[in-house]
């Protein structure tokens, strides 16, 4: 040893992304995602409706799966702040970029914002819509924001969803109403957009602040300490709002949960693989070793662990206790095609990962984690891909009065549709993230800890 | 005076600062020596590589021990509950699609195997519990847990030799170096 890093070998204006490459895979992503929208666009106004219904749920998928990363992003960046780490100040800006990314999702949100989409996707809109233009004097936005209190409310609204036999969703009108519905969407956007725009804020600030004390540092920590509460709030709602409503009659207190889990395990992969590319194309030379690999790998792996402990806890409640509104989304996903997923999900999820990352210098060997990164971002879009699509032939079928729609494997179509919109979309998200990535250093070179975490030891 | 021969146990020497005994503890490493021993009564982070520390084989033991765990867990659910002794509850199945079931079962018993043997093999493998060590003979070196730091080179090492090991530590910055005799006999 003896070669500490020194203030010495930090560049004084920090390293920037200036590297041609980069930049021109940020104009080839942004154009990918423009053309994938206009013909997902031209999907949306020529093909006919079962085609429009399949689209809407592979674009469910793909922003979901891309939502998680940025969710991550936000996750590990309010998490290295409010515990006052010092390890991974010099990755840190990584966590705040991608969080970064979570803002701008909203412009790819903006289509489920439409009516039309959402009949689709959630049966419980549908009810609404169906409600509102049987002219049962009810109007699509009459429900408040918090429905009714008690016995008190709507009662046109109670009486239409008893005449279609919905008591379940009457009961639930409280939070299922399109109101509250898109109050609760501007909210989550809002909310945590803010509270990871100014994360980020704060530390950029620092890479120019003429007094580069702790000021920043601190007040990051403070104002991590509320911003937490809000994240959890923010991704277990949007979970429950977005994909746990495909099927509004289910019940679970451990959605939120397993989508975080998914989040932070996902998220952690796709940071572990940029440092690696970054590090490839020359950069964190100084700052970044093996030790950080390891440290972040270890979270992986944590987070490997953690996704299958409350992925296996929300099944076994609900296989022993065998309640009909717990186990409809088992009875969908373990039996027929899907359960092949779902058994693939239990050892390509949990058991592979974690016999691949048990090791040490597998950790801390950037060739190997590569692999295992890209290996692990794919088999979260699987776990992704079965927690929504199962539910889309019979939605769909429910929805278009069709009876046995099969929408399988086998059907190119469907496939083409969900690969299109994982396409357009994650090369959207990565237009916003290399955007975020070049727009400022690629670590805070003035942070007082920098220097600790590039000589970190564990 | 005592005047029977007592066995040597080998060269104590104090340095002053951490950053010396860093420093120290590299230079006897790259001298080739195998039977020593750096004390410090806190931590110094990265002392095991200017040591030459491998790492320790620990985690394979604990490895195996949990793989024991998880196969005693596997079986002692599975035979007793499918083969033996199949309990129906709620008509639920006895067969290995039963095995959910049996996952906190399997789960408890990798920890516990591995827990119990992270703690028996470490013991082991550091040679503990011991009633005493030869190093106990010197006075100086009670100050081991408080604020002295020290190096010490076994008699036992090929490399030892009693000049000049007494010359090397000096010449490495160790003070007070004093050679320590084993009590007993």
């Amino acid at each position: 040893m003896g070669h500490f890093v020194t203030s010495a070998d930090i560049p004084v204006d920090g390293e920037k992304l200036t590297n041609p490459l980069v930049k021109l895979v940020q104009l080839v992503s942004g154009i990918v995602a423009i053309v994938g929208l206009i013909i997902g666009a031209i999907i949306w106004f020529t093909a006919p409706e079962l085609t429009k219904g399949a689209y809407s749920y592979s674009y469910l998928f793909a922003f979901s799966f891309f939502l998680t990363l940025a969710l991550g992003g936000c996750f590990w960046t309010l998490l290295h702040n409010v515990t006052n780490s010092g390890w991974g100040t010099s990755v840190r800006r990584i966590f705040e970029n991608l969080g970064f990314v979570f803002p701008f999702m909203f412009i790819l949100l903006i289509p489920f914002l439409f009516p039309s989409v959402q009949q689709y996707l959630w049966e419980w809109h549908t009810i609404f819509n169906t409600v509102t233009a049987e002219g049962t004097g009810v109007s699509r936005f009459d429900g408040h924001l918090f429905g009714y209190w008690g016995n008190f409310g709507n009662e046109e609204l109670h009486k239409a969803l008893f005449d279609k036999h919905e008591a379940i969703l009457d009961t639930k009108s409280w939070y299922m109403n399109p109101v509250a519905w898109y109050v609760r969407t501007f909210f989550y956007f809002g909310s945590l957009g803010f509270v990871i725009y100014h994360m980020r804020k704060l530390s950029v600030r620092q890479d120019t602040d003429p007094n580069p004390g702790v000021k920043n540092l601190f007040t990051a920590r403070a104002h991590a300490s509320w911003g937490l509460p809000i994240f959890g709030v923010a991704l277990t709602f949007w979970a429950i709002d977005f994909i746990k409503a495909l099927d509004y009659k289910w019940f679970s207190t451990m959605w939120g949960v397993y989508f975080f889990a998914g989040c932070a395990m996902s998220s952690m992969a796709f940071i572990i693989l940029t440092t690696i590319i970054l590090r490839k194309l020359g950069h964190f030379k100084k700052v970044v070793t093996g030790e950080h690999f390891h440290l972040m790998g270890k979270l992986n792996f944590a987070f490997v662990v953690f996704w299958a402990y409350v992925t296996f806890s929300q099944f076994f409640l609900y296989w022993y206790a065998n309640i009909t509104e717990e186990t409809t989304y088992y009875l969908l996903r373990n039996t027929e095609g899907w359960n092949v997923v779902s058994i693939i999900l239990v050892l390509g999820h949990f058991g592979v990962p974690l016999l691949a990352l048990i090791r040490q210098d597998v950790k801390k060997n950037m060739f190997f984690m590569s692999i295992i990164t890209i290996y692990l971002l794919a088999i979260h879009m699987l776990d992704v891909y079965h927690m929504i699509i199962p539910e889309r032939a019979p939605s769909l079928s429910i929805i278009l009065h069709m009876d046995d729609i099969h929408l399988w494997f086998g059907q190119f179509s469907v496939w083409g549709l969900d690969i299109l919109a994982f396409v357009t979309i994650g090369a959207a998200f990565l237009f916003f993230y290399i955007r975020n990535l070049r727009s400022v250093a690629l670590y805070p070179h003035r942070d007082p800890r920098i220097l600790e975490s590039a000589n970190v030891h564990n | 005076m005592s005047t029977s021969v007592k066995k040597v146990y080998g060269y104590l020497a104090e340095f002053e600062t951490p950053s010396q005994l860093w420093k120290a503890c590299e230079k006897c490493r790259d001298a080739g020596f195998k039977k020593w021993d750096a004390f410090s009564s806190f931590p110094v982070h990265g002392l095991d590589k200017a040591m030459g520390c491998k790492k320790s084989i620990l985690s394979y033991i604990v490895f195996f021990g949990g793989l024991m765990g998880f196969i005693t867990g596997t079986s002692l659910a599975y035979i007793t509950q499918v083969e033996i002794y199949p309990t129906i509850v709620q008509a639920k199945p006895a067969n290995i699609f039963t095995i959910p079931a049996f996952f906190p079962i399997m789960f408890e018993l990798t920890i516990l195997f591995s827990g119990f043997t992270t703690l028996f093999a470490l013991l082991a493998l550091m040679g503990l519990p011991r009633l005493n060590h030869p190093l106990f003979a010197s006075k100086q070196f009670k100050r081991a847990t408080d604020d002295g730091l020290f190096i010490a080179i076994e008699a036992r090492d090929p490399k030892f030799s009693p000049e000049g090991t007494k010359a090397f530590l000096a010449e490495i910055g160790g003070t007070s170096i004093e050679l320590v005799e084993d009590d007993e006999k």
